[in-house]
């Protein structure tokens, strides 16, 4: 009895450590290729329980994920000499195990492998465009003119470059010390130019304002003038219409108060002849004979 | 033998006499020769032999295990074996189930192949070899800063970038980004988002820094500087989400870009202060400017007052010079009614009025030219004469007589 129980640990045992190394499991994010005595049989890309002969075959599981690649910062001189710093990434997945196996092997060792391949085409592509290309006008075809061109290269390795993208393309500091003199200029300029429109809207302003006044304070004259001539122009009708009653008696009359306002009292000396009118009674009572018939005084003044 | 005395002191405390010892043989060692080998075991003898190896696991070291046993191997027995059942029943729990929380989704895998998802809840899983739980948090929104080494030029994490017009500007913005779910969440069939984002992709993290940077440069590069700086921030926004959103779904990486944020968008520390010379030059000419209104404002108004008060001396002038001819015109009129009764003696009567008006205030001087001819030639120059009031005259014939009514 006790020898049956151990024969079937043993055989359960034996089954375990059969299944253990006959049975493998890929992952759903990776694949395997899997060496019978070192020769590669066809790649395993599908995950799940995979089986091999124990102890012939040997497995080896490679990442089927987009993996990352960073390039180094390198300086890339452009078609119109002006030069760069640029960082590029690429994604790639490992497509075919065998080549990746022979070439590779590792992931670690694709930044090694891969990466100068990544870096020359970059120098090669960017330095065919100009910067005005590189920073603007063509980027996206540009990056992908690299990925096309990595991808082709990276067959080789059994990788699938998926994209390559610029992280960075900036000038380097000694370009960046002009850059930023020429953003001062046109800052410069700007502000300059801010002043000068400020001025001059501030003169336009000014200058409508007194161009206001003049014409209000012309306006009011001419209305001022006209509203005087009116009034004026009344007085000579009121005048025209009382004095035309009797002209004689009028000139009479006006020349009595004209003498009156004229000859003041204080500036006038008054050469009198005692012949007048006004001394008619003061020789002759009867007031009879006046000798000159100008009766008027003389005033001077 | 009866059930319970299975369980009694007297059965265990006599077979613990008879063995050598617990580990003496080996647990199938009673088979043999403990019940003198004749008749085949009966279910009893077997549940006692079982529990006879219990008992003996039980002791431990079996250091009590020969003496009188019997009592004290009695009382741990049931305890231990519910403690062992439990410890059974969670490894088996664990081994059979697992939660989900709720800002996470089950994925299962069976053999490592992807073979269901599981909300948030209890779920029965196959113990370990056979299915494998990942438990991704899909809900959370996750942040990423680029930008914040900015203006180091060239540094890892620097903001500088340049701009389409050959300028430079330092950004720093923020990227909110989540694993991508179905659309109704809940659609587990194909490549969904959560699959996607833990079978596709490597590193995800650092695979959003990577596109954030390279997108946001690419559409700072196809921008001016101004815009950039002003008005333009949403629509730079919207562009980096969308160019990244686009990248990362060639990647099929299963991410959803929620926003973009543009934290800071300056001009480089270097230059920063001439922009800020043109913000102070953009007040100068604002003040500039409200100064001037501010000339006109109080000019003009005056102007109108000036004018009102032209307009109003002017009325006031015609007013007047019309009522002074009016008065005048009447005056007149009234004396010349009252000459017209009597026009001689009216006409005499105001000559004398005048002349009495007249003469009585100014320097009268008569002169006689009845005698010669000479009238009053010898008397000039007149105005030494003026000059010389109170002197007394050479006189010829007449009288001369100083007037002395000043």
């Amino acid at each position: 009895m006790r020898s049956f129980f151990a024969f079937i640990l043993a055989v359960l045992g034996l089954g375990a450590l059969a299944l253990y190394s006959s049975a493998f499991i890929v992952h759903q994010n990776e694949q395997a290729l899997v060496l019978r005595f070192g020769e590669p049989l066809p790649a395993i890309t599908t995950p799940g329980l995979k089986w091999k002969v124990p102890f012939i075959d040997s497995v080896e599981k490679f990442d089927k994920r987009i993996l990352d690649l960073d390039t180094t910062e390198q300086e890339v001189t452009a078609a119109d000499q002006q030069r760069l710093i640029v960082d590029a990434y690429a994604r790639y997945r490992i497509v075919n195990l065998l080549k990746f196996y022979q070439n590779v092997r590792y992931e670690e060792r694709v930044r090694e492998v891969v990466g100068p391949l990544i870096e020359s085409e970059i120098r090669r592509v960017l330095g065919s465009a100009t910067l005005q290309e590189v920073v603007k006008d063509k980027r996206e075809s540009l990056m992908k003119q690299i990925a096309d061109q990595v991808n082709k290269e990276g067959r080789d390795y059994g990788l699938e470059v998926v994209d390559v993208r610029i992280k960075r393309a900036d000038l380097p500091k000694e370009n960046l010390v002009k850059v930023y003199d020429r953003m001062r200029a046109d800052r410069v300029r700007e502000a300059t130019e801010l002043r000068a429109e400020g001025e001059a809207e501030s003169n336009r302003v000014r200058a409508n304002a007194d161009k206001d006044v003049t014409i209000i304070k012309a306006t009011a004259t001419q209305k001022s003038d006209e509203i005087r001539g009116d009034g004026e122009a009344q007085r000579s009708r009121i005048f025209a219409e009382a004095f035309g009653q009797d002209p004689d008696f009028f000139r009479f009359y006006r020349s009595m108060q004209a003498y009156r306002t004229a000859l003041k009292p204080d500036d006038t000396r008054m050469l009198l002849s005692p012949n007048s009118q006004f001394f008619r009674y003061f020789e002759d009572p009867s007031g009879k004979a006046p000798a000159a018939p100008s009766p008027g005084p003389a005033p001077q003044q | 033998m009866p059930w319970s005395s299975q369980g009694g002191s007297g059965g265990s405390g006599g077979n613990g006499g008879r063995k050598g010892g617990p580990w003496g043989q080996g647990p199938w060692g009673p088979s043999g020769g403990g019940g003198g080998g004749k008749e085949p075991p009966d279910l009893d003898e077997i549940l006692r032999r079982g529990q006879d190896r219990m008992r003996q696991v039980m002791r431990g070291g079996g250091g009590n295990g020969s003496g009188g046993g019997g009592f004290s191997g009695g009382v741990p027995k049931p305890f231990l074996f519910l403690i062992a059942m439990l410890l059974l029943a969670g490894v088996a729990f664990y081994g059979f189930f697992f939660r989900v929380n709720p800002d996470e989704q089950g994925i299962v895998m069976r053999f490592g192949k992807y073979n269901r998802w599981e909300g948030p809840g209890l779920h029965w899983r196959l113990p370990y070899p056979i299915e494998e739980v990942r438990l991704p948090q899909v809900t959370q929104q996750r942040t990423i800063e680029v930008g914040a080494g900015r203006s180091i030029v060239g540094g890892q994490d620097s903001g500088l970038m340049l701009t389409g017009d050959g300028s430079v500007v330092d950004v720093r913005f923020v990227v909110f980004w989540r694993i991508k779910l179905d659309k109704d969440n809940s659609t587990p069939d194909g490549d969904t988002g959560v699959k996607q984002y833990l079978f596709n992709i490597a590193q995800p993290e650092t695979t959003v820094r990577e596109v954030a940077e390279s997108a946001m440069r690419e559409v700072v590069g196809q921008s001016n500087l101004q815009p950039l700086l002003t008005g333009g921030r949403q629509q730079t926004q919207e562009s980096v989400q969308k160019v990244m959103q686009k990248t990362l779904d060639t990647y099929g990486a299963g991410i959803k870009i929620d926003q973009i944020q543009l934290k800071e968008v300056d001009p480089p520390e270097e230059v920063i202060s001439s922009f800020r010379a043109v913000a102070a030059a953009a007040q100068e000419k604002e003040t500039l400017i409200k100064q001037a209104q501010t000339y006109a404002d109080q000019v003009v108004p005056r102007a109108h007052g000036d004018a009102d008060r032209i307009v109003a001396a002017a009325e006031g002038y015609r007013d007047q010079t019309v009522a002074e001819a009016t008065g005048q015109a009447a005056r007149f009129l009234k004396v010349y009614d009252e000459y017209k009764k009597a026009p001689d003696v009216t006409r005499e009567r105001l000559y004398l009025e005048m002349q009495e008006k007249v003469l009585s205030g100014a320097d009268k001087i008569i002169v006689d030219q009845k005698g010669n001819g000479q009238g009053i030639v010898p008397f000039l120059p007149l105005e030494q004469l003026q000059k010389r009031d109170t002197e007394p005259q050479p006189d010829q014939s007449s009288t001369s007589s100083t007037d002395g009514a000043r």
